[in-house]
């Protein structure tokens, strides 16, 4: 609790757009027209605290920025597109197509592991890049190392170019040392350890139940135990009844048992359609049936679970699944520790992202997995100033802020952009919540000179003209605590005072004398999660001049033909300023 | 309960006007604005296209959200609501050693484990601003993550519990059509896709599922009706609750915590640790006695569970002490709890066994009975259908016992009462034989507290049929010469029917992506343009409709709205807009 590090929230201007209506691309945001922030309106003031709040405030250097429409993009509001996909472990790149056969997991690692093999001739060559969560350590998914049961580093250890050893092999946890022999997983040969793990578990070959389109004899002949084998059966049933119901319309097309036409089903779960009472089967509908046997998908319900209970009994507390184990198993229902598996990684994907409105990308990655960098990043830290907050004084000893007593903060806002500035501050005189802090901020309204760091060439130029209208404006005189005007200037930055009067975090009902009837119940529940976080809602807006880009989407705000275009943004932040000692 | 009386306030409104009630600091504006005019033609970046036209299958319950692709056997994703998606961006406090033992500040101020759940099934007071961003964080991070989606447009469909409130329902398609521009939403049904995927066109759907456990007889495909009572895993939760806090007290008292604020001190448990005693330690006692059925197959009229592993202690019996380690009360504390004890949650929270009938409200109907009027109110050809494809679903449905507890003791009732409303032949033979508490249930049955059914009205005061339920119920079975033809059909089988029976399925979801997949029409399905331009004012009640169309209800042809946008006025929610 000591510790308490400033910060500042943005809200991304996006937030409940949908109750907002809001037409024009780059319309100027809801809020152009300061929104009155007296204590007795508080309809349209921004809480921090509330509950939606949480969802639409982003750190600065979560947001992007479009720097045509001019606005903020959280993300939220941009759209994405996959560039790659790829094994976070181990950095194998997945076509994009076989994620239709394989899923969002790495399951068929054959190819995987050869090229892992190849590309690093070290000896963690064998990852299998199954994660093991095994019965005691669960947190995280501890990469896991596929390796021969008997210590023999140096085989494992060896080139590619040596041969494999015979096996068996088994997964071993280099961070606690479990292995899989414990839950009696043991591999033939170092490959495709996914379909090995699957015919462990179900004892035969899946992939037959899984053929799907088929509903040859031979296939209905094997009972399904697993679910995916009870769904290809029931998908197959289905399509066989259809089939049956209109041979007409029957296999005419290709694939999914001819049910490209939707009409073919559709009659079937129509024809009971009416009235329930009296309805009578028609005779059209008599030939589908229900599944009834296992072949079919059709399972009946094994009640007894008397075994379980008995396990339950025996293992006790320690031999249950946990939730977090539970989370990350692949396949749901294990409830005893004996039944959890080894579970493949989930692949990532790197993704651009575009401007909704615009279309334009605004960040795109290097395809490649291995680098890291970016091709495009419109970060709105280049676009919309950065605040920092430091107390003017700091306090002594705890750090924390001593209710009902004045203390004074430095606000410095830096400017990144190459155009001066003008901002327009605005917070609430108290903040809103139980617990209301007096908040003064003493210059609401200054201009910070433009970033110039963009140019050294003009540098001296622009330092020189920086101090003509310092001279001009009269604010050279720094260091000043008073009423409007700022504090310290610098070339692109310029800091002022903000005076908060905390509150006092005691809960007791207001006294009685202000209480009106009709009032809402007093909130005397006690002290959430960040309440003694003094945090001021505070609504910035930035007026700024600029080059007049000439791609621009409905330049709707440039007034004169002149090449400086008149520009404007707003948006609340929230500002976490110190926490409340709760003496 | 999302009780009629809940809604009565808002049918008819525009989901501004919703909103504003709801939560006067949102802004209310008309959704039916798009958040900008993002236009469909999003970009196809080259190669990159992942099951363009699988659509997603979402199954929403309160407390979790599955997810995956059309056509597949399990869903890619299983979200379960936490409060740790509920923090803001780059707020990584979560990973820090002594975030849960902090558990006492973020659960102060809210009832209790809310951050748990996705919505309230009562929507009075509910943000349902929160509920759509709580949802759109969920459904982005699951879609992205885990199914690893772009943002192309992509047809949704939804598995819906019957019971799910016209305004969540309005939040959700707002979220999908706003924030995930879904061309078109599918509306399916979750117990007629329960009974879909157990390959069967007909059943009793238990769902034991967090806020309340409902019953729907499906029938034929069709949603006939359902019945709800609160005794569902959030009740489960508070016994568990009890159970650990008399456990961490040494068994000093008796008091139960009514206020949630009485559950912040320091001998309390937090709700993420009173799920994982209930989720991994709970189990459910066999019922008093078997039925008959049972115990005459196996030959031997057993009285009391002396039952198959003869030299074993029967559970019920097992005082064996249990150790659990407890790391949210201060200090943490292993306790020692009776294996037998653990099974007391599930009697309170379910069956209740020591209470007479007459003292529950309907609302809080045990779930046995809940089950037994439902079959009773059924007519009597989809009662016995029925009641041999009972389907138990529901995250309850895991706990050990539970299933065949409620079997058992539906079938006892069934032994006991027979299918009379009033008073069942039965009744008198076994009358003899009874226990007291059964005796004031049944009494308590004749003194005319006649089953209600708990789904309104579905036809409004047009005059229409509002089918009694129980009219057909002496219609005698009639031979019928299409019955005969039928038979000589190869692929005829004669339907199972008339006993109880339970059956198992793969699961709403995957009756969602199979139905999905097979192209199997919608219970509605929305245009994305259409609710843009319309909202849920837009949609007509389906029994307008359906009245117009000459059918009622009907999972069938044209999917009730498509192919019929050039009456706007003609598409529905579905059952679900019913629940105005
Ligand atoms: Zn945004
Ligand atoms: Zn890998
Ligand atoms: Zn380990
Ligand atoms: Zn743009």
């Amino acid at each position: 609790m000591a510790s308490f590090t400033p910060y500042t929230y943005i809200q991304c201007p996006c937030h409940d757009s949908t109750s907002q209506s809001r037409t024009a691309d780059d319309a100027p945001p809801p809020t152009t027209t300061l929104p009155e922030l007296s204590e007795n309106d508080d309809d349209h003031a921004f809480d921090p605290r509330a509950h939606r709040s949480t969802f639409s405030l982003y750190p600065l250097e979560h947001l992007l920025y479009c720097d045509v429409c001019h606005q903020i993009r959280c993300p939220r509001c941009v759209t994405e597109e996959l560039v790659t996909i790829y094994c976070p472990n181990c950095l194998f790149e997945v076509g994009t197509s076989s994620l239709k056969t394989e899923g969002n997991r790495l399951t068929s690692d054959y190819l995987h592991l050869n090229k892992s093999l190849t590309a690093a001739n070290r000896t963690l060559t064998l990852d299998a890049h199954v994660a093991v969560s095994n019965a005691r350590y669960v947190s995280a998914p501890w990469p896991s190392k596929l390796s021969k049961p008997p210590p023999d580093p140096t085989l494992l250890s060896a080139d590619s170019a040596t041969p494999i050893p015979p096996g068996p092999w088994v997964l071993t946890c280099s961070y606690c040392h479990w292995n899989s022999s414990e839950i009696g997983v043991k591999f033939d040969k170092p490959q495709g350890i996914f379909g090995q793990l699957q015919k462990l578990r179900y004892g035969e070959d899946q992939s037959k139940h899984v053929v799907s389109g088929d509903t040859s004899p031979t296939k209905t002949d094997s009972v399904p135990e697993t679910n995916k084998a009870r769904f290809a059966a029931l998908k197959s049933f289905y399509g066989s009844q259809t089939v049956g119901a209109n041979p007409g319309a029957g296999l005419s097309g290709l694939g999914d048992y001819g049910l490209n036409s939707p009409g073919a089903l559709t009659r079937i779960m129509s024809i009971y359609s009416g009235n329930i009472n009296g309805l009578k089967p028609k005779t059209k509908s008599s030939v589908m049936r229900e599944a009834d046997s296992p072949n079919e998908g059709f399972q009946l319900s094994d009640l007894d679970e008397g075994a379980a209970i008995s396990q339950l009994r025996r293992d006790g507390w320690d031999g249950t699944v946990t939730g977090d184990q539970a989370k990350t198993q692949v396949e749901e229902g294990a409830q005893f520790a004996d039944q959890l598996w080894p579970i493949p990684y989930l692949l990532r994907a790197k993704r651009s992202k575009r401007c909704p409105v615009c279309r334009h990308i605004i960040s795109k990655p290097e395809s490649k997995v291995s680098n890291t960098r970016w091709r495009i990043r419109l970060i709105a830290n280049n676009s919309i100033p950065s605040i920092s907050i430091k107390p003017l004084n700091p306090p002594p000893g705890s750090g924390l802020l001593k209710p009902l007593q004045p203390a004074h903060f430095l606000l410095t806002f830096k400017n990144p952009l190459f155009d001066d500035v003008k901002v327009t501050l605005a917070t609430p005189a108290t903040t809103p919540g139980r617990f209301a802090s007096r908040v003064t901020v003493l210059c609401p309204e200054f201009q910070i000179d433009a970033n110039p760091d963009n140019d050294m060439y003009l540098d001296d130029v622009l330092k020189d003209g920086e101090k003509e209208r310092q001279r001009r404006r009269g604010d050279e005189g720094i260091h000043q605590a008073e009423a409007g005007k700022i504090w310290e200037r610098g070339r692109n930055w310029v800091s002022i005072i903000v005076e908060v009067i905390p509150s006092s975090l005691r809960i007791e009902p207001p006294p009685a004398i202000l209480v009106k009837d009709g009032d809402p119940e007093p909130d005397l529940s006690p002290l959430r999660e960040d309440e003694d976080v003094l945090e001021i809602p505070m609504f910035v807006r930035l007026e700024w001049e600029s080059e007049a880009s000439h791609d621009q989407v409905g330049a709707a705000t440039s007034r004169e033909k002149d090449a400086k275009e008149k520009r404007e943004l707003a948006y609340w932040c929230a500002i976490g300023i110190g926490r409340i000692s709760q003496e | 309960m999302a009780s009629n009386t809940g809604l009565a306030s808002l049918p008819h409104r525009t989901v501004s006007s919703i909103r504003a009630g709801a939560h006067s600091a949102t802004t209310p504006g008309p959704p039916q604005t798009p958040a900008r005019p993002i236009s469909s033609t999003f970009g196809s970046p080259s190669g990159s296209s992942r099951v363009d036209d699988d659509p997603i299958v979402i199954e929403l319950g309160s407390r979790k959200l599955r997810l995956g692709f059309a056509g597949d056997a399990a869903p890619k994703r299983i979200v379960a609501i936490s409060p740790e998606q509920q923090r803001r961006t780059g707020d990584f406090r979560v990973w820090e050693p002594d975030f849960s033992s902090q558990w006492r500040s973020r659960a102060s101020g809210k009832p209790w484990g809310a951050d748990h759940e996705l919505w309230q099934l009562d929507v009075r007071g509910q943000d349902l601003g929160v509920v759509e961003d709580k949802l759109e964080r969920e459904l982005r991070d699951a879609l992205f993550k885990y199914l690893l989606v772009d943002s192309r447009p992509r047809k949704v469909t939804l598995v819906l519990p019957p019971t799910l409130p016209i305004p969540l329902l309005s939040s959700t398609l707002n979220t999908l059509f706003h924030r995930f521009q879904s061309p078109t939403i599918s509306l399916l049904s979750s117990p007629v896709m329960a009974a879909f995927a157990a390959g069967t066109r007909s059943a009793l759907v238990i769902d034991l599922g967090w806020h309340e456990t409902t019953v729907t007889a499906v029938y034929e495909y069709h949603e006939v009706q359902s019945w709800r009572t609160v005794r569902a895993g959030k009740l489960l939760m508070e016994e568990t609750y009890e159970l650990l806090l008399q456990a961490v007290r040494g068994y000093a008292t008796m008091e139960r915590t009514e206020q949630t604020e009485d559950r912040l001190l320091d001998e309390s448990l937090s709700f993420e640790e009173c799920e994982e005693v209930a989720t991994r330690m709970l189990w459910c006692k066999k019922a008093a006695r078997q039925p008959h059925r049972k115990t005459s197959e196996e030959g031997l009229a057993t009285v009391h569970e002396h039952e198959e592993e003869g030299e074993e202690i029967p559970p019920t019996e097992d005082h064996s002490p249990m150790a659990i380690t407890l790391n949210s009360c201060k200090p943490p504390k292993t306790v020692e709890i009776p294996f037998s004890q653990l099974a007391e949650p599930c009697e309170a929270a379910f069956f209740e066994t020591r209470l007479s009938l007459s003292s529950f409200d309907d609302h809080e109907l045990p779930v046995h009975h809940l089950v037994y009027r439902a079959l009773l109110q059924l007519p009597l050809d989809v009662r016995a259908i029925c009641m041999s494809r009972i389907i138990f679903t529901g995250g309850c449905s895991h706990i050990f016992g539970l299933r065949s507890r409620i079997f058992d003791e539906v079938s006892i009732q069934v032994e006991d009462q027979g299918w009379d409303p009033v008073r069942g032949k039965g009744s008198e033979q076994c009358k003899t034989n009874l226990k007291l508490h059964r005796d004031s249930s049944r009494q308590a049955t004749k003194n005319g507290s006649v089953p209600v059914v708990i789904q309104p009205d579905m036809t409004n005061g047009n005059g229409e049929a509002t089918e009694p339920q129980v009219k057909a119920a002496d219609a005698p079975q009639e031979v019928d010469h299409v019955e005969n033809l039928i038979r000589k059909e190869q692929n005829y089988k004669p339907q199972v029917q008339g006993f109880l029976r339970a059956i198992d399925t793969l699961g709403p979801w995957c009756g969602g992506s199979l139905a999905t997949q097979m192209k199997i029409p919608a219970l509605a399905t929305i245009d994305r343009e259409i609710w843009l331009q319309q909202g849920v004012n837009g949609a007509s009640r389906p029994s307008e409709v359906d009245i117009k169309m000459g059918q009622r209800q009907s999972m069938g042809p044209s999917g009730l709205m498509r192919g019929q946008a050039a009456q706007p006025n003609n598409w529905t929610l579905g059952v679900w807009g019913t629940m105005f």
